[in-house]
């Protein structure tokens, strides 16, 4: 048994608790033993950075601290959490003046940021842990027909000098894993560019035509479904969907699915445990190739 | 060494000395300073009646020390010290101050104080002198040979200047035949002209004169007596000292007989096996057996080691008519003795397949400029027509996309200087030869710096050639029309353009050939932090490296256009021609010596200098010390400040001649004021005194001035025997620390200067009594400006109490 | 840009200002290659941001504009640009220097109001759903941890997080 920090975040369990669901059954059946620390707040993304970037990194080192205290390395599901919490850790292991400026502020909450603990995401934790090969042995149904227009989101893998979660410009991480459940990834022009989600809620209407070419193009290139590692991905391109058809009148229906569901429908996980009826665009397409 | 007999000779030329100094005062303590046997005064010293008064003096009276104080000693030195030469007297005897710019003018307020301050300087220069050693001239054998590293544009040059000029020289290049890789080019920027006279060889010397052509290397270059050619051969190692290098070359073999090959090509019609060709930038592919180019240097096939089958095969043994092909040959090896050595090893194009969004060597029709120039050469791969790799089809819609890898933090930061005219070369050829062709340059600034480059760029304008501000960010491949899309933004027009190009060219950035860092340390020389070898000088001596005798020329300082490779090239071919010209070098014994002694074998100063003078041999079974090459050392003292113990002194600045001087210094203070020794290296430092005095500075007689090599030469024993002597407070004055004129020696002095502030607060002594300071020659005014708030500074302090134990 | 508009004599302070922010370091490196704008997919559907311009007009000083003005808010943080930067601009966290200094001045747009509330009562940007945190348990769930908002707060108060607040726009 593998054991982690699970970082859940605010988004998952307040928006998708189909994807909480499939990651937790999932990687328990793969042997990664998932810890819930006491205290965790916000990873401090973004749209904090954006008030204070002073404040962001002091509030993920002191999540990051909880997980030294519990001598665990910590795993997240959101990309968004990642990218704090991993921004975070190797620039305060890199920067001992920043380092500093941190633990100041820390200690008044009592608390100090070591950086003697690993951040993952469970994506580089199926490939460490797991493996490829252990992977495709528990693989029970394969999900041969189907073909997956990876989305990386970009707080996977920029800014990869801090990241270093895999190559930036050439990433194989995520078409690997999904190719070991026995699907095709396929490529899809701009694949690599933003799902344009962080700008939900001060310029709606850029957000969505960000993310209509995304789903264009997925489409464009025969994808049967697209699959995030985001909660903040996952909203903008299965509700932007609804939008895009009030807005531009087009319908796409490309269902989009966390890597967990896949991994937990190809574990031979039942689909009626996975609540994917909190997906707007129906999955039973996918369903339907698979079974 | 006899009895020192000092003569004092004081100018009072000047037009403030003679109203400021109380001559007749300076005279008579002169006079009363131990060993001085004359003291006599003019208007001047440094020529006509001064020079010949001083002379004089030193063959009736038998000086055999002479002090001078004299107005600009940079330029009356010499004269001085050249006269007494003649006069029978060891140069290394004399000693010249300055009472003009470092006493009288700075001081001309205070009369009384600057006399003062004089007496002090008179006599420091007087103790300086009774301690000073007759040193020899000495001389070393120099080889008239010289050995060209790298048979491109710059380094055959350079061998044809210099193997004119008498001496021999042997070329030497690593690939199988000359050129390098201007005579890939295609065609010259900006005249134009085609590259392949570079490696072409003569075809009729008779009938060609040197005047007459603009590519001189077909004149005969071959033909050129004590000119020796080497190729398919690199150096494997360098031994020795300068004028008399012993090189190690490796000779690959060519498996053919260079006597024998007729060059019928019949071997290659023959030879099975096919592998990318690299001349043509692998655009297409060439047999085991070939030639670059019919006409080429020398005129003979090679075999590609690597893509040989050997005695599997043999056809090309069994087809030639004249049995040239030999597939035993060995790689041999020679050694050459050569008295200097020139490098031109040019550079390289930068491999862009690391810049992933531009996708080089997955799209096939993604090319650099050189492979492009090659498709424009009639002798390249596709015989002079532009294609797109993909599909061998005619390219309409090229783009051009500038400063790939340069100019790029990410790869290389520096801008490779060749690239837009590269591109603006290229650009108009492919235009020329086809109108209908759509050409765009993505480009962020266009520089076209030389003669003539701006016409080049208006032509292209004219052309029809489209310009786009921006550095694209990606360039894609839609596979389903084969098309290219390259995504930029137009700053000019704020536009998002998506260029749609069936081929797109990277103008990649200039690196340093394979090798470079080998080679350098091979020859012990240094890189700049681009990796290209680092000139002694850029200013000054551009193709001169701190190793006497080794030379740098052409792209291997830093990328260039042909016309300034040649210059480059004919600088070096001069200034080594100039280090051998008379067979010998000829240097003053101004050299570190070392105590055996004392020597702990550290490796501290041979690791230091900067001039690899220093190296350690074996004395005893596990006893090594360092010895000092007389012929490399240019005296500057670094090492004596780096030694921890002591054991090495320079001849001509040996610490008591340092500790003589500076008591001397502070002897006399004669003003109200804190007494101060400026410590200042004898190039930025103590020049930024003189021009401080020229430009009629004023600051406090107080402050007092002694001249070293480099600053680097101290040692923190000397800061706190300067204290002892009476000063209160220490200047060390040294030239910016990445100016040093030796290099290391200011920066070091630097960090010395910073632990001898913490040992001094350890002592209980104010750290601020010590300074620092790194200036330039004009910065006079800098100089006046500390050396008054320094005094100011200690003014405010208690006076320093040394014991005198 | 409007017409006939030049740089502020204030620029290089604004610069420095800029410099001195966590994340705005690298400004000056910039020099205008325009590759974050093509990298930029905000720029490529929406006139209203570049973001070499919103660099050009930080190094040239033009602090009123940038600070209170709407680009500054329409990065959507993907990095593109910052990766391929050949300056290594690291233009995102310019971004939010840019806004932090923004915040600082009493711009904070209503969106990041509310993150901001969302921090202090709870503890996190998005608000739980007290039907789904009910739920929970019928999805095989764990009970959630809650935040540990005194810890929070101490933070909140050394950074000076807490006193953040929009300034009334003035009519």
């Amino acid at each position: 048994m593998t054991r982690y920090a699970l970082f859940l975040g605010c988004t998952i369990p307040a928006r998708q608790p189909h994807y909480e669901v499939s990651a937790r059954k999932s990687l328990a059946k793969l042997g990664i033993d998932l810890v819930d620390l006491e205290g965790m707040t916000c990873c401090a993304p973004p749209p904090l950075q954006s008030i204070d970037l002073e404040t962001s990194l002091s509030m993920a080192a002191y999540n990051i601290s909880l997980a030294e205290e519990a001598d665990l390395d910590i795993v997240t599901l959101c990309t968004g959490c990642f990218e704090s919490l991993a921004i975070a850790n190797n620039l305060l292991r890199e920067n001992a003046k920043l380092k500093e400026r941190v633990n100041k502020i820390l200690s008044n909450a009592g608390k100090e940021f070591r950086g003697n603990k690993e951040v993952r995401h469970y994506l580089q934790v199926l490939m460490k842990d797991v493996g490829i090969d252990h992977l495709k042995k528990n693989v029970t149904r394969k999900l041969g027909n189907l073909k997956v227009a990876t989305f990386y989101g970009c707080h996977s893998l920029r800014p990869s000098a801090l990241l270093k979660f895999d190559d930036p410009e050439r990433p194989k991480l995520f078409d690997n894993l999904v190719e070991a459940l026995g699907a095709k990834s396929i490529w899809y022009r701009n694949k690599l560019k933003c799902c344009g989600g962080l700008l939900r809620g001060y310029a709606d209407d850029i957000a969505l035509a960000i993310a209509r070419d995304k789903i264009a193009m997925a489409t464009k290139a025969g994808a049967d479904c697209l699959s995030t590692l985001c909660p903040f991905c996952f909203l903008t391109l299965d509700l932007g969907q609804f939008l895009m058809k009030s807005t531009y009148h087009e319908e796409y229906n490309l269902p989009i699915l966390h890597y967990t569901e896949l991994l937990s429908l190809s574990l031979g996980i039942d689909p009626k445990e996975l609540a994917l009826d909190f997906h707007k665009i129906r999955v039973d397409k996918v369903l339907s190739k698979i079974s | 060494m006899d009895e020192p007999k000092v003569g004092v000779f004081l100018s009072e030329g000047g037009n403030q000395s003679s109203k400021v100094l109380d001559y007749d005062a300076l005279a008579s303590f002169a006079k009363n300073v131990a060993k001085v046997v004359l003291v006599e005064r003019a208007k001047e010293f440094w020529r006509g009646d001064g020079l010949k008064a001083i002379v004089n003096a030193v063959k009736t009276k038998k000086l055999n020390r002479v002090v001078v104080a004299e107005r600009l000693p940079k330029l009356s030195e010499v004269n001085i010290v050249k006269a007494v030469e003649k006069a029978g007297l060891n140069p290394f005897l004399v000693e010249v101050i300055d009472l003009e710019d470092h006493c009288a003018r700075p001081h001309r307020n205070k009369p009384a104080e600057a006399t003062a301050k004089a007496k002090a300087m008179l006599l420091a220069a007087i103790e300086r002198a009774k301690l000073l050693e007759p040193l020899e001239k000495l001389e070393f054998p120099a080889l008239k040979s010289i050995l060209v590293i790298g048979g491109g544009i710059a380094g055959m040059q350079t061998a044809e200047d210099l193997a004119e000029l008498g001496f021999e020289v042997q070329l030497v290049e690593k690939e199988p035949f000359l050129g390098g890789l201007a005579s890939r080019a295609g065609r010259f920027f900006p005249t134009d002209d085609c590259a392949i006279c570079i490696q072409a060889p003569s075809t009729d010397v008779k009938s060609i004169t040197h005047t007459s052509r603009k590519c001189v290397y077909r004149s005969g270059f071959t033909e050129i007596q004590n000119l020796n050619v080497l190729t398919n051969s690199k150096i494997t190692a360098v031994e020795g000292v300068p004028g008399n290098y012993r090189v190690t070359i490796e000779k690959k073999p060519r498996y053919v007989d260079e006597q024998k090959c007729i060059r019928c090509n019949l071997c290659a019609e023959v030879c099975p096996v096919e592998v990318p060709d690299d001349y043509n930038v692998k655009l297409k592919k060439r047999k085991a057996i070939y030639i670059n180019i019919p006409e080429v240097y020398p005129p003979v096939y090679v075999i590609d080691e690597k893509a040989c089958k050997f005695h599997e095969c043999e056809k090309c043994v069994k087809v030639c008519p004249t049995k040239a092909v030999e597939l035993d040959q060995k790689t041999e090896k020679k050694t050459l003795n050569v008295g200097a050595i020139v490098v031109a090893t040019g550079f390289e194009e930068y491999d862009p397949s690391v810049i992933k969004e531009y996708h080089y060597g997955e799209y096939p029709d993604v090319v650099t400029n050189l492979q492009l120039a090659r498709m424009i050469d009639c002798f390249g791969p596709t015989g002079g027509s532009i294609i797109r790799p993909s599909t061998r089809e005619p390219a309409k819609r090229i783009v051009f996309v500038q400063c790939v890898g340069s100019r790029d933090r990410r790869w290389n930061p520096w801008c490779s200087s060749i690239c837009c005219m590269i591109s603006l070369k290229n650009a108009m050829l492919v235009k020329s030869a086809d109108p209908e062709t759509d050409v765009t340059i993505c480009y962020i600034d266009i520089r076209t710096t030389g003669r003539e480059h701006e016409y080049y760029y208006e032509r292209a304008r004219d052309m029809g050639i489209k310009f786009v501000k921006g550095r694209p960010t990606e360039i894609a491949h839609d596979p389903e029309d084969n098309t290219l899309i390259v995504d930029v933004e137009d700053a000019v027009s704020r536009k998002f353009l998506e260029l749609e190009a069936d081929l797109v060219v990277l103008a990649t950035s200039m690196v340093p050939t394979q090798g470079t860092k080998e080679l350098a340390s091979m020859l012990g020389i240094e890189l700049e932090q681009d990796g290209f070898f680092k000139e002694y000088n850029a200013k000054l001596r551009p193709t001169e490296t701190k190793r006497k005798g080794i030379f740098l020329c052409g792209g291997a300082t830093f990328p260039k256009d042909a016309p300034t490779s040649s210059l480059h090239a004919h600088s070096a071919a001069l200034k080594a021609a100039k280090f051998l010209s008379t067979g010998k070098i000829v240097k003053d014994q101004k050299t570190a010596v070392i105590d055996d002694e004392y020597c702990g074998d550290c490796e501290f100063c041979p690791v230091t200098c900067p001039y690899g003078a220093i190296s350690l041999v074996q004395k005893g079974e596990d006893h090594f010390v360092a010895q000092v090459s007389e012929l490399q050392c240019e005296g500057c003292g670094i090492c004596v400040g780096t030694c921890p113990l002591n054991a090495i002194e320079l001849r001509h600045y040996r610490p008591s001649q340092m500790l003589a001087q500076m008591k001397a210094l502070m002897s006399v203070n004669g003003t109200s004021k804190p007494l101060i020794l400026a410590i200042c290296c004898s190039e930025c430092g103590h020049t930024a005194v003189d021009s401080s005095g020229m430009a009629m500075l004023e600051y406090p007689a107080n402050v007092r001035v002694m001249k070293v090599p480099c600053t680097g030469i101290l040692q923190i024993h000397q800061i706190l025997e300067a204290f002892k002597a009476g000063a209160q407070g220490v200047m060390v004055v040294g030239c910016k620390t990445d100016g040093c004129h030796y290099e290391v020696g200011s920066p070091k002095a630097k960090k010395k200067v910073e632990l001898a502030k913490m040992l001094l607060k350890e002592y209980g002594i104010e750290p601020e009594r010590l300074e620092m300071f790194n200036l330039v020659y004009i910065e006079g005014d800098k100089f006046a400006e500390v050396a008054q708030t320094m005094t100011e500074k200690l003014e405010k302090m208690s006076p320093l109490q040394l014991s005198s134990s | 840009m409007a017409h006939g508009k030049t740089a502020k004599s204030s620029g290089k302070t604004f610069l420095e200002e800029v410099r001195h922010m966590l994340g705005g370091e690298t400004l000056a490196s910039c020099y205008q290659c325009g590759t974050c704008a093509s990298s930029c997919p905000v720029a490529r559907v929406s006139e209203r941001f570049n973001p070499r311009e919103v660099i050009r007009q930080s190094l040239l000083g033009e602090k009123e504009e940038i600070l209170f003005g709407d680009a500054l808010w329409l990065c959507c943080s993907c990095y593109n640009c910052q990766e391929r930067c050949p300056q290594k601009v690291e233009i995102a966290d310019v971004f939010y220097a840019l806004r932090n200094l923004a915040i600082r001045e009493g711009k904070m747009p209503n969106i990041y109001s509310e993150f901001s509330a969302g921090l202090m009562s709870e503890g996190k940007i998005v608000p739980m759903s007290k039907f789904l945190e009910k739920k929970r348990a019928d999805y095989g769930l764990p009970p959630l941890k809650p935040a540990n908002m005194d810890t929070l707060r101490k933070i909140l108060s050394a950074t000076g997080f807490d006193k953040l607040k929009k300034k009334e726009e003035p009519q």
